[in-house]
């Protein structure tokens, strides 16, 4: 053998050679033939390393640098740079998700930390066609071990002893299993290998039987002598050819080796093994079909009993295991039960292997210590969600499994805690779905799945299935029907108690686990015909338009801007929000997060375009009003001047009412008025479409506050009909830590209350800001402009986990407002009453919580003592329910707010509603408007029985377009601020608006996905 | 013994025995579908579901084993609703058309719905997709009524050993059908029709020729003359609520009168014809052989089961020449009655109609093969099956059960009881013996009663060894020759014969096939359902028809005499050569 001093090991796992590693492998050898490096540097195509996203991947060793994203023409300067002058290629390594910086070294790349290899212990070390380099690492020592120093019992009681379950998904302890064949009478039994896999978005299987077949085969064997099996057949996928070719290699050198066939290593015990090819049918994966299948019949499942052990394949005794399951047998014979049962939680011992895929960074094959918490598989080993998108679910065990919803991500991922949320372990299938995904559409996936791959012989998997996807795909069209959810539920459990296989048993898994987690988008869908992620097509007319909670007709002012027509676009706006100005100013434009322009480059700039748009407007134009006299007469109160209150007494005097409306503070806007500085939104924009919905026949009345100066009941008295309440979450909530009481902290609702009312509050000059909300940043930023001279944010998380808007929070870095993340208070400290700092205390991030974050835990340094004479507290904003139902019993929900339907915004008392954070919590203005729009509905709905909401007609919009041109190819235009230098001590409007040219040249970026075409059928 | 409890009864039963059995064993009626005693037992329906303490999800009874200590729920609340949701799901992709299809009230999902008490189906959708399958001159298939319980893939492919129908594709596009979807007459089916006659809904039925008849009935320059098989009889009466093996051979004649043939015969006249025939050539046979030394094909079949020929011609076409020459009994008949009887009447062959009512689908098939047109025109013009005669004999609001016993006419209508045994496994072998072993030795059949017992039966395969001693002169070189005999029922156990035979294992002289289960008794156009217990009462009533006969040898009709000698000749002459013997052709085997 030469003596070589440097190994690429090159991955030719099948994304690999999908990527190209086979002509990345061709260049290297080229270019260290060309270098004259033959003797002494070696290209070794190896088995699957993991991180498929990233492929070619390669790594070298002894040094240990792993190189990824190869291409042919990268090979000369690994060559030269690295294996001649011993320099790492830096543009080809990994690099750290956080701070970008370049990470060469295999071991210290995260997505390798935490994983645990005994499965895949020579995947991407070995040649998987090298008999030698497998033996070279004990490769068939625990066969030799086996035969030779054990007898089969002991064999058996060894598995048993290691805890090891089948990996193929159902977890049946393996020795369990091996003994009840042991035990069987019959003339011949057969070892089978399940190599079927079939789950959508799983290749566990294929890399193993791709980068390391003999420890398959090994597995096998020793199975065979512990059962007393003669002969294997191991069933592979025919859509995995590599797999087959390469296991076939590896079954003829283990037999010229004399590790299979007559008299294996003289020990006299005969077994071989044939692989059969798989006959393209997800069912097959089950055991008895794939037995049926084997015997050269329609593969289709049997019922047990008999059970494969007394009668499997040809009516004999037969044990199956998954082709995991057999890699697991060598470890476990050659270095002991007692190490295998180390790893792993009580009940699952061992290391499982996930093929990780979907929306998560680092996609690829990962193995795991059973247990491992769900939430670090995906973030530390798959690097977490790309894109900065929100974690949904993850969809485990294929179509029989189900979903894990983001409150359980900190789930120890093994059979049994899998299995009561509603989920399996399954093969080993990981799918990360982020909020783009439509939960009913990803029910109909898997339905649609397991209906095409039922084999139909009963009638529940046949039929049932295909009526549950019936119901499932009219949900998706907008065509449910109150009743559908519990159709599919009942019809579900019918199915899993009555199919004859699993494969049907567990079809409605995906339905259900859904429905369990994600009731809410079926009714969505269901009730309000809307698809919340914005999937389901025949919902969503455009998906900007489908993500605002005020239903905008987004492409539609936007390409009316586009052609100059803005008295057109804005009252286009305002058909569903009447607060273009103030949200131009103030939305955190989900519609712009969703808009499908980013998949070419970024999202088109809508909220500045409004900002142009509302810009235009000279005189207030005021929207279409259907007069009504009986309406007119009907006394609707509205309680808070917010924007709730004003948007559901802006839509009802649409529908001819004259609702009044109550303001406890001196000025109309609630928090808009109240809370957000003037810096964000000028007080006059926010006056102008106040003044317009007055106009409309609104009265507003302020200075009266409920519990103080009227009552529910006094309202009642008075003749009102219908109140709507959108009294907000005025009250801050407390530190809850010793020393909060004292002078100069206050809670930043109340700050900026006060300076926003009055026009002046104290402020400190050193202030420490406590909490990640709006709230905060706002009243950081107040107290900047208003002399601080230090201003620091202390938050418990990290920056990403900050629910304030990022742009807010980048604004206030750049005015120089400190943040100070994973740091808590613990302690105000108070110096004769009054503050003089805060303690802290260095936070790490725990294990996940319930709103699927991570929960900040103390570190390990010490406390530390940040100096401040004015804390402000934005940790949280609650309602306080005795000053508003003041004996009128309202039903709150688990959280304190008022208790609604969604839909209608009915409380638990028939005349009353709610919207707005009364009911939310802390939410968006756009939220806001939203629900008040759908309690007018709904108030309207209640007094005369029919349903007027004229505005929700999708109003045709002519402007042109030619769906055969292509997007404009021009970036996303930046916004305009104003200087940081000019925002001191005023609170001019920092945002500023765009020109026209800008303006309709940032229209015409719109990709216009609400542009349809009638098809018709010919 | 294993002891369980259902339904809180405790019940013994063998080991081994479902729960279904034993369920039934204790008076306890579960509800099946699929399921087929002695056939099929595949759980696939998932209508004979029922709750085992422990068991996670329920269970089909009829796949299930007792266990010891076991406890059974075979009609509790889950049980029920699940069984009912399952026929829903069924009857929600089933094309309900109920009032036109032709199994309406003779339909097993029909009656499971009532029995059920299913009055709306709650989960509609989809229905199945149609294919209609009306491509062999025996059997129609609409894919629409299928439920894919999967008897017939299981008769068709198991008893049958043909393998004509299979499931095809995935998924609610799930259909039973021949493989690639192709139609019926371009694969090896047989077409015994013992689909049509397990089909518990309207999917796979014979074609349906009545309006054929009635429009010859109606016809006046027609004469229509019928035949009936000898199995026929002791079906027919199922139609009109008796129990099986009632004999209604004289209601029958009735029936046919008043529908308005103008003659009604016997296909049993020409069963008695085909002894002589088949008789005499198996003896030519033997002669040659023995005597003459000259290779000739034994052993011989017989050759009176169209299903059968059809199945060697496409699986064993290098055997055919060990076939008789004989045409069926149905074929002779025709053939006899535009020749021989046209004559005695003064008409032309074309002038006649020839009816026969058949417990075969194949004979369908086999009426309208081309060779059979030795009169000239097609010597069977249609075939009804006796389903079909029941509906018509209904549809002409005849009161069956009301009606007289009549006679058949002659002079194609007189048999021997060795002729009604036909319809039985081991009966052409039985009636064979009968002739030839007089004809040989000159004495009667050396077994009780003229029964041949070993080769009755509803053993699969059944063999018989007769030795001669003092034969006639004629026959000398017979004398101490052992004369080897088997028969066999269904085809897969004909296959398995024929297995024996091509490897060597055995050897005989003459072999009986029928391609049905049970003899034509049990033919694919026979009242349904077709159990074992169905099929022992039909062939005692026809051992009992036999044996209430005078006449029980072939040889000794004098009707068969008498066409001897006015028209025939003598057996293997020139004119039965023409009008009584056939030939056969290879066929694909896929």
């Amino acid at each position: 053998m030469d003596n070589v001093r440097t190994h690429i090991l090159l991955c030719t796992g099948g994304g690999c050679i999908a990527s190209g590693a086979l002509e990345v492998g061709e260049a290297l050898r080229r270019q260290i033939e060309r270098r004259g490096l033959a003797g002494e540097c070696k290209v070794v195509e190896t088995g699957c390393l993991g991180p498929c996203v990233v492929g070619p991947v390669a790594a070298v060793h002894p040094d240990g640098v792993f190189y990824q994203n190869l291409r042919p023409e990268d090979a000369e300067e690994i060559v030269d740079e690295h294996l001649l002058k011993g320099r790492v290629v830096e543009r080809l390594v990994h690099k750290a998700p956080a701070s970008g910086e370049a990470v060469p070294s295999l071991h210290e790349i995260g997505f390798f930390q935490k994983q645990v290899k005994v499965v895949l212990r020579n995947c991407g070390v070995i040649d998987p066609l090298k008999i030698e380099e497998y033996i070279a690492r004990d490769g068939y020592a625990a066969l030799a071990k086996a035969l030779t120093e054990m007898t089969p019992d002991q064999v058996i009681e060894e598995v048993k002893k290691s805890g090891l379950r089948g990996r193929g998904g159902a977890g049946f302890p393996t020795g369990l299993k091996w003994s009840f064949t042991r035990r069987a009478k019959g003339e011949r039994k057969f070892i089978l290998c399940n190599g079927d896999e079939g789950d959508p978005g799983a290749f566990m299987d294929r890399s193993v039987l791709e980068g390391d077949p003999h420890s398959v085969i090994e597995g096998m064997i020793i199975a065979a002598y512990a059962i007393g099996a003669s002969q294997g057949y191991a069933y592979i996928r025919a859509e995995y050819p590599l797999a087959v070719e390469r296991f076939g290699k590896a079954l003829e050198a283990a037999r010229e080796m004399g590790l299979l066939g007559k008299n294996i290593m003289g020990s006299g015990f005969d077994f071989d093994v044939e692989i059969r090819m798989g006959s393209g049918a997800f069912v097959c994966g089950e055991e008895t079909a794939l037995m049926t299948s084997i015997e050269g019949n329609r593969g289709e499942p049997r019922p047990r009993p008999p059970f494969p052990a007394n009668k499997g394949l040809w009516g004999m005794p037969s044990c199956l295991n998954n082709v995991e399951t057999f890699a697991n047998i060598a470890p476990i014979i050659t270095r002991g039960a007692a190490w295998y049962a180390s790893m792993g939680t009580e009940k699952s011992k061992g290391t499982k292997v996930f093929a990780l895929a979907g929306a998560v960074n680092n996609t690829g094959l990962v193995e795991v210590p059973v247990g491992m918490p769900l939430g670090e598989i995906i973030y530390d080993i798959g690097g977490g969600i790309p894109n900065g998108k929100r974690f949904k679910a993850a969809q485990m065990g294929g179509p029989s499994g189900g979903c894990i919803p983001k409150q359980h991500l900190n789930v120890p991922v093994d059979y049994e805690s899998l299995t009561e949320l509603g989920a399996i372990m399954g093969s080993g299938g990981l799918v990360v779905m982020d909020e783009d995904s439509c939960m009913v559409d990803v029910a109909r996936f898997f339905l649609d799945f397991v209906q095409d791959e039922s084999c139909g012989k009963c009638p529940p998997c046949r039929v049932g299935t295909k009526r549950m996807l019936e119901i499932v795909t009219r949900i998706c069209e907008g065509k449910g029907v109150e009743g559908d959810i519990e159709r599919l539920i009942d019809l579900g459990q019918k199915i899993k108690d009555t199919a004859l296989c699993g494969l049907g048993q567990t079809a409605p898994n995906p339905v259900l686990s859904t429905i369990r987690y994600f009731r809410h988008e079926y009714e969505a869908h269901i009730r309000e015909k809307r698809c919340p992620a914005g999937v389901c097509a025949a919902l969503v007319r455009a998906p900007c338009q489908n993500a605002c909670p005020a239903g905008v007709d987004v492409p539609g002012f936007v390409s009316l801007i586009g052609e100059k027509r803005y008295a057109e676009a804005l009252r286009l706006h305002r058909e569903k929000n009447p607060f273009a100005s103030v949200c131009a100013r103030v939305c955190f434009h989900t519609c712009e997060d969703k808009c499908r322009r980013q998949s070419l480059d970024d999202a088109v700039s809508i909220r500045s375009l409004k900002r142009f748009m509302a810009e235009q407007e000279v005189t207030v134009q005021l929207p279409e009003v259907r007069d009504n006299e009986a309406n007119a007469k009907r006394k609707i109160a509205i309680v808070g001047a917010g924007p709730a209150g004003l948007s559901c007494a802006y839509f009802l005097a649409r529908l001819g009412y004259r609702p009044k409306v109550f303001e406890a503070e001196p000025r109309p806007g609630g928090m808009l008025v109240q809370a957000i500085p003037a810096y964000r939104l000028p007080r006059e924009e926010l006056a102008r479409e106040i003044r317009m919905i007055e106009r409309l026949g609104v009265e507003i009345e302020t200075g009266l506050r409920l519990g103080r100066d009227f009552t529910l009941q006094s309202l009642r008295v008075l003749g009102y009909e219908a109140v709507f309440l959108g009294v907000g979450a005025p009250e801050g909530s407390r530190l809850g830590i010793p020393g909060e009481d004292a002078r100069g902290v206050t809670e930043a609702l109340c700050f900026l209350r006060e300076y926003n009312i009055r026009g002046t509050v104290p402020t400190g000059k050193k202030v420490v800001v406590i909490g990640g909300g709006n709230a905060a940043i706002d009243a950081a930023r107040t107290a900047l402009r208003l002399g601080a001279e230090s201003v620091t944010i202390l938050y418990r998380r990290t920056r990403a986990e900050m629910p304030a808007y990022e742009e807010e929070v980048e604004e206030a870095e750049h005015e120089g407002v400190r943040l100070k993340t994973l740091t808590a208070p613990v302690e105000i400290v108070v110096e004769g009453g009054q503050v003089v700092g805060v303690k802290c205390r260095h936070m790490v991030l725990g294990q996940y919580d319930q709103s699927g974050r991570r929960r900040p835990v103390a570190g390990g340094e010490g406390d530390y003592v940040i100096p401040a004479d004015q804390v402000i507290a934005g940790i949280g904003q609650k309602l306080n329910p005795a000053q508003v139902h003041n004996g009128t019993p309202l039903a709150l929900t688990e959280s304190g707010f008022i208790k609604v339907n969604p839909y209608t915004g009915r409380t638990s008392v028939d005349w009353i509603f709610a919207g707005g954070d009364a009911v939310l919590g802390p939410a968006s203005v756009v939220d806001a408007i939203g629900m008040g729009e759908r309690a007018a509905v709904a108030i309207d709905e209640q007094l005369t029985g029919e349903k007027h909401a004229f505005w929700r007609e999708t109003q045709p919009v002519d402007t042109f377009f030619d769906p055969d041109a292509d997007p404009a190819e021009y970036p996303r235009a930046a916004m305009q601020l104003l200087p940081v230098t000019k925002r001191k001590n005023n609170f001019q409007e920092v945002e500023l608006t765009w020109s026209e040219a800008v303006a309709r040249r940032e229209a015409k970026r719109c990709l216009r996905c609400d542009y349809r075409v009638e098809c018709k059928e010919d | 013994m294993v002891s369980l409890t259902i339904d809180h009864t405790a019940v013994a039963v063998p080991e081994g025995t479902t729960v279904l059995e034993a369920a039934r064993q204790a008076g306890i009626s579960v509800p099946t579908l699929c399921y087929l005693k002695d056939v099929q037992a595949i759980g696939a329906c998932r209508v004979c579901l029922v709750e085992v303490e422990g068991a996670k999800t329920l269970v089909a009874s009829c796949v299930m084993p007792v266990a010891e200590g076991m406890k059974v729920k075979t009609n509790s609340r889950r049980v029920r609703e699940s069984r009912r949701t399952v026929v829903e799901l069924l009857l929600s992709e089933h094309d309900g058309d109920c009032q036109t299809c032709n199994r309406s009230e003779d339909c097993e999902l029909q009656a499971l719905a009532r029995e059920l008490g299913i009055q709306e189906v709650t989960y509609p959708g989809e229905k199945s997709k149609r294919m209609l399958d009306s491509s062999t001159p025996a059997l129609v298939r609409d894919t629409a009524k299928c439920i894919l319980c999967r008897r017939c893939v299981t008769v068709c492919g198991q008893t049958q050993g043909v393998g004509g129908l299979f499931p095809q594709r995935r998924g609610f596009k799930t259909v039973i059908g021949p493989a690639f979807g192709v139609n019926l007459a371009d694969v090896v089916c047989v077409q015994c029709g013992q689909c049509a006659a397990v089909c518990p809904v309207g999917a796979i039925s014979e074609r349906d020729q009545i309006g054929e008849v009635w429009a010859a009935l109606d016809d006046p320059s027609k004469t229509v003359v019928v035949q009936t098989a000898p199995a026929i009889r002791a079906a027919l009466g199922e139609c009109f609520g008796y129990p099986p093996g009632t004999l209604v051979t004289g209601k029958m004649v009735s029936a046919l009168r008043r529908l308005g043939f103008d003659a009604v015969f016997d296909t049993n006249f020409t069963a008695d014809l085909t002894i002589i025939e088949e008789g005499t050539e198996l003896l030519t046979r033997l002669k040659t052989a023995l005597v003459e030394k000259k290779p000739v094909a034994l052993p011989m079949f017989t050759s009176c089961s169209p299903g059968w020929i059809k199945f060697l011609e496409h699986f064993y076409p290098e055997m055919m020449p060990n076939l008789s020459t004989c045409k069926s009994p149905q074929q002779m008949f025709g053939a006899v009655a535009k020749t021989y009887y046209a004559q005695k009447i003064g008409k032309k062959p074309e002038d006649l109609f020839v009816v026969s009512i058949m417990p075969c689908t194949a004979k369908k098939f086999e009426a309208q093969r081309a060779e059979m047109n030795s009169s000239g025109v097609r010597d069977v013009d249609v075939v009804l099956t006796t389903r079909e005669l029941g509906r018509m004999i209904r549809q002409a609001g005849i009161d069956f059960r009301a009606l007289e016993d009549d006679t058949m006419d002659a002079p194609l209508g007189l048999s021997s009881g060795a002729a009604d045994i036909f319809a039985n496994t081991g009966g052409v072998m039985e009636a064979a013996l009968r002739t030839a072993y007089e004809l040989v030795t000159g004495r009667p059949l050396p077994f009780a009663n003229l029964h041949v017992t070993p080769v009755a039966g509803l053993e699969g395969i059944k063999e018989a060894s007769l030795k001669i001693e003092k034969p006639l002169a004629a026959w000398k070189f017979l004398d101490g020759a052992t004369l080897n005999v088997a028969v066999a029922h269904g085809l897969g156990n004909a296959r398995a014969v024929i297995e024996r035979i091509k490897s060597g294992q055995a050897a005989y002289h003459f072999i009986e096939v029928m391609t049905c289960p049970g003899g034509c008794i049990g033919g694919g156009g026979q009242p349904r359902l077709t159990t074992n217990e169905v099929r022992k009462a039909r062939i005692q009533a026809i051992y009992k028809e036999d044996e209430g006969k005078q006449l029980r040898k072939s040889h000794a009709n004098p009707q068969i005499e008498q066409i001897y000698q006015e028209f025939l000749g003598k057996p293997l002459g020139e004119k039965s050569h023409h009008l009584l013997h056939t030939h056969y052709m290879a066929r694909e085997k896929v």
